[in-house]
């Protein structure tokens, strides 16, 4: 039994020295060949404490993406099952947040619409490179990766070992950087363009104002970052969504904080929702009062309801009567000119009043938000459904600019609606709006 | 006797083509004697001569030889006289009897022929071995072949004649050489050559009968100690080093291989190149011990692009040493070699980056180019540290003196050769060389790829590091270097003590 346990530390000690001396084979030709990759690493904490390239890299055979190269098998692809080996805390929260679950994105509205009125490219290059491909195994590829899903680094990838997403999404290889991460661009590479201009938001913002006026106070290279007591003048994405507070400790899973979603065409609560705003007031409280944080709140759920009651749930009615009543020309879905109407009403502006009203963007809020959206729903949307003259759906139509009081404005002259605005009398009819969620 | 020759001189130029003939032939004649007894007692000592002396002159007496019977000719058609008729009308009935050895006048003829002969026979063979001297290949079509000229004379093989590798031995090459130096005399005058000029190595003669003359396989054996020296681009030119164990045996069974096993007497390797550049393999092979050949083929090449375009070539010397004489250098490494040598003094601040600055700008023609040098450095001292521009001059003189040097060496506008233009396939500088075989794209049909195992070639002594025997030294445990310097000490170890 003695004999046992002595052999089998002995292989264990063999083993290790015989993967740190081919890891010392690794660099001598990667040093010439990938310099870069080289030097990022050599610079990297990795480096730092000895963590070499089969920490990572290292497979063993029964791996269905191993591949033998100069006498050891390797994996090209980490996944954060392999950084979960050291990161364990960090690598279970990915696997809970809402990141990881990006690559479901196949069986979603935003995929048919690019594999079916793009094309497959367009699908790889687009939506996967930030959502996270499937990874297919070809065994004609020299690492044993399809070209079609390597390479790739979406955040939710689903990877060969049955784990979700990429660790260097954010933290790009090969020095995996911690103040890469904490800085806008990260985030930024995704979270952008019209349909959620989360990075433009926040650059419009006081937040990325301050941030990029003071960004050598960051102190974003130090090892503890905890707001307030780290750095002071300025949040980054991950300040709020992520980063320590004083109170709280850093989390991977990005929705702990998030208490609306704003995805979809009706902005809903999220679970446990109460919970979650709390844990990002706490954030915000780190720099500011608590009526500043409350009144911020109370401000921007008044414009999410705005949205959802004045134009979501109308324009949404109305499209499922469209689609009930038969009224399309063309089977296929978007393949009509309403479809992309609705679409864009909900998916693009819809989304940036909204996302522009969380992050405190006023331009986004308004003119590339709920201006785009009173221009498409009244003049766009419902001229294109009362051009089917249908009955149910013009008396859907002709019902809510009457007995709406926020829609009757139509009929309304302009005399008496500024009469009514000075008043305070137009106002009244949004008091509503305001009420407190429970 | 002077008298009768001028006679007969005169009374056979017969017309003007006849007095041109005659006049070249006896004019060429006699200065070629003068010339060659110059150069005989040492008075002329300019190899420049021999192109006059030994392609001119004979060629200036051989056409005036065959005017004089075109003066003869022309005359009988403009007469209508008959041969006979216009001998007796030139010469003396005396100079025309027959005898018993024949006329007077045709032993005169045959006599003077005879002369001819000798004369051109020595002649051509004074000009052949003329033509077989670097001088003469070098200069004679002196804007083409500059380039060649100048980096033959600057390296290792500048004591061996161009035709030794060029032409070889034998009438057959004899006659290819001069039918190909026809060809060049041709595309010259019509400008039909290439700019750059393709590399001949196709025309070498194989490298068993030239490079191996002196350098044969049995010669190739043991390890050579290698030290690479890169300064850096900061102020102080920091010197960083690669010292390399170069493993160059041919490798006999039982005993260590190394490079030259590729040329050992046991092993055959044999490929096709893309348009037969031997740049990008299509497919290597190697002789097996059953004398089959195992194939490699390069599978990142399109099938179209697999179509054999040449013979297979059976590899030696000119694979790898493409380029042993004709060196064009990779301006980095001049400059360092010259940083190394002492002629650029690396107290100079900056002089690395921007010596290499100051060659690496694309000047119209040499001269600017020799002028632009002194510029960019003079300047950049003036500018940055007038101090050192005042007390270093001597040391700046002589940095833009070398600068110069590499340039000219290395940079020829007017055929279009720049940094790079002839690559080398010694080492893998450029992902070239060892790497066209040694890679992860060449493989056979069993999945098996040729080693590009760094250690293979080489063991790595220091790679980059400040001291050059870096990885002999002990491994500092706990550092980010460690692993890779334990691995190539161990590995240096194991090799050297077989």
């Amino acid at each position: 039994m003695k004999s046992l346990v002595i052999l089998i530390l002995l292989t264990m000690i063999s083993l290790s020295w015989a993967q740190n001396e081919m890891a010392g084979k690794c660099m001598t030709c990667h040093k010439l060949k990938s310099p870069g990759l080289y030097k990022q690493w050599y610079e990297s904490q990795h480096g730092m404490h000895e963590v070499t390239c089969l920490d990572c890299h290292g497979a063993s055979k029964s791996e269905a993406d191993a591949f033998l190269h100069e006498g050891a098998y390797i994996a090209t692809l980490v996944t954060p099952e392999d950084c979960g080996n050291c990161h364990e805390k960090e690598a279970r929260e990915v696997q809970n947040s809402y990141h990881a679950t990006a690559g479901e994105i196949l069986d979603s509205q935003d995929a048919y619409l690019a594999h079916v009125t793009g094309g497959e490219p367009a699908a790889i290059l687009g939506c996967e490179s930030c959502h996270g491909a499937k990874v297919i195994i070809d065994d004609n590829s020299p690492n044993k990766l399809s070209k079609k899903s390597w390479p790739n680094s979406g955040i939710g990838r689903i990877n060969p070992d049955g784990s979700k997403g990429s660790c260097n999404t954010c933290h790009t290889r090969h020095n995996f950087d911690k103040t890469q991460a904490r800085q806008p661009e990260a985030c930024g590479k995704c979270h952008l363009g019209p349909d959620h201009p989360q990075m433009e938001i926040y650059e419009e913002s006081k937040h990325g104002n301050t941030y990029y006026t003071n960004i050598d106070k960051m102190n974003l290279h130090s090892d503890k970052w905890v707001v307030g007591e780290d750095y002071f003048v300025a949040p980054t994405c991950a300040t709020c969504h992520m980063s320590a507070t004083p109170s709280k400790k850093l989390s991977h899973d990005v929705g702990e904080r998030l208490s609306w979603t704003l995805r979809p065409a009706i902005s809903v609560h999220k679970d446990n929702w109460q919970q979650k705003r709390k844990n990002m007031l706490t954030v915000c409280q780190s720099c500011h009062g608590s009526a500043f944080a409350e009144g911020h709140y109370y401000q921007y759920d008044a414009l999410v309801h705005l949205y959802n009651e004045k134009f979501a749930k109308p324009a949404t009615d109305i499209m499922n009567l469209v689609i009930q009543e038969k009224l399309l020309e063309n089977p296929a879905s978007f393949g009509n000119k309403i479809e992309w109407t609705y679409w864009e009403l909900w998916h693009h502006e819809g989304r940036r009043a909204r996302h522009g009203a969380s992050m405190m963007g006023p331009d986004y809020t308004w003119w590339h938000g709920i201006y785009e959206v009173v221009q498409h729903f009244y003049f766009k949307f419902i001229p294109e459904a009362q051009s089917f003259k249908n009955k149910k759906v013009d008396d859907y139509i002709k019902n809510l600019f009457e007995k709406d009081a926020t829609h009757q404005w139509l009929s309304t002259n302009t005399e008496e609606l500024k009469k009514g605005i000075r008043s305070g009398k137009l106002q009244q009819k949004y008091q509503e709006l305001f009420i407190q969620d429970k | 006797m002077f008298d009768k020759y001028v006679r007969f001189i005169k009374n056979i130029s017969i017309n003007a083509y006849g007095k041109a003939g005659v006049i070249l032939t006896t004019s060429s004649f006699l200065v070629f004697l003068v010339f060659e007894l110059a150069r005989m007692t040492g008075i002329l000592t300019n190899a420049y001569i021999g192109l006059i002396t030994y392609l001119l002159f004979p060629l200036m007496f051989v056409i005036g030889l065959i005017l004089i019977p075109i003066g003869w000719y022309k005359r009988l058609k403009s007469t209508g006289k008959t041969t006979r008729q216009l001998l007796q009308q030139q010469f003396d009935d005396n100079e025309l009897k027959e005898s018993f050895f024949g006329s007077k006048l045709s032993l005169k003829i045959g006599l003077l022929t005879l002369v001819n002969i000798l004369f051109l026979l020595f002649a051509s063979t004074q000009m052949l071995s003329f033509m077989d001297e670097p001088y003469f290949c070098g200069t004679a079509c002196h804007s083409v072949m500059n380039p060649e000229w100048v980096t033959y004379q600057q390296s290792p093989h500048a004591r061996v004649k161009c035709v030794e590798c060029h032409v070889g031995e034998g009438t057959d090459a004899l006659i290819a050489s001069k039918l190909n130096g026809m060809w060049q005399m041709i595309s010259i005058t019509f400008n039909l050559y290439e700019r750059p000029i393709p590399t001949p190595v196709h025309q070498l003669r194989p490298a068993r009968e030239t490079c191996e003359k002196c350098h044969w396989p049995d010669k190739f054996y043991g390890d050579r100690l290698r030290k690479i020296v890169r300064y850096q681009h900061d102020e102080k030119n920091t010197p960083v080093y690669s010292t390399l164990l170069l493993k160059i045996d041919s490798g006999k069974k039982g005993e260590k291989a190394g490079i030259h096993w590729h040329v050992a007497a046991e092993n055959e390797v044999r490929y096709v190149s893309v348009n037969d550049k031997r740049e990008e393999m299509i497919w290597v092979e190697v002789r097996q011990a059953d004398q089959t050949y195992k194939r490699y083929f390069n599978n990142t090449l399109l099938e179209a692009e697999k179509i054999e375009t040449s013979d297979p070539r059976i590899l030696d010397c000119m694979d790898c040493h493409n380029r042993a004489t004709h060196i064009y250098q990779d301006p980095e490494k001049a400059i360092d070699e010259r940083i190394q040598a002492g002629f650029i003094s690396a107290g100079l601040p900056f002089i690395k980056r921007e010596g290499l600055r100051a060659i690496s700008i694309n000047y119209n023609d040499q001269n600017t180019g020799l002028i632009g040098i002194a510029t960019h450095i003079n300047n950049f001292y003036r500018r940055n540290s007038p101090l050192i521009s005042t007390s270093q001059m001597p040391e700046i003189d002589r940095a833009i003196y070398e600068l110069q040097q590499i340039y000219q060496r290395n940079i020829h506008p007017h055929m279009n050769i720049s940094w790079g233009s002839y690559a080398s396939f010694i080492g893998h500088d450029h992902n070239s060389g060892c790497f066209r075989c040694h890679n992860n794209h060449m493989i056979s049909n069993d999945g098996e790829y040729i080693t590009y195992d760094c250690t293979t070639c080489h063991s790595i002594l220091a790679m980059e590091e400040m001291q050059p025997l870096k990885y002999l030294e002990p491994v500092e445990e706990k550092t980010r270097g460690a692993e890779m310097h334990r691995y190539l000490q161990e590995e240096f170890k194991k090799y050297y003590r077989k």
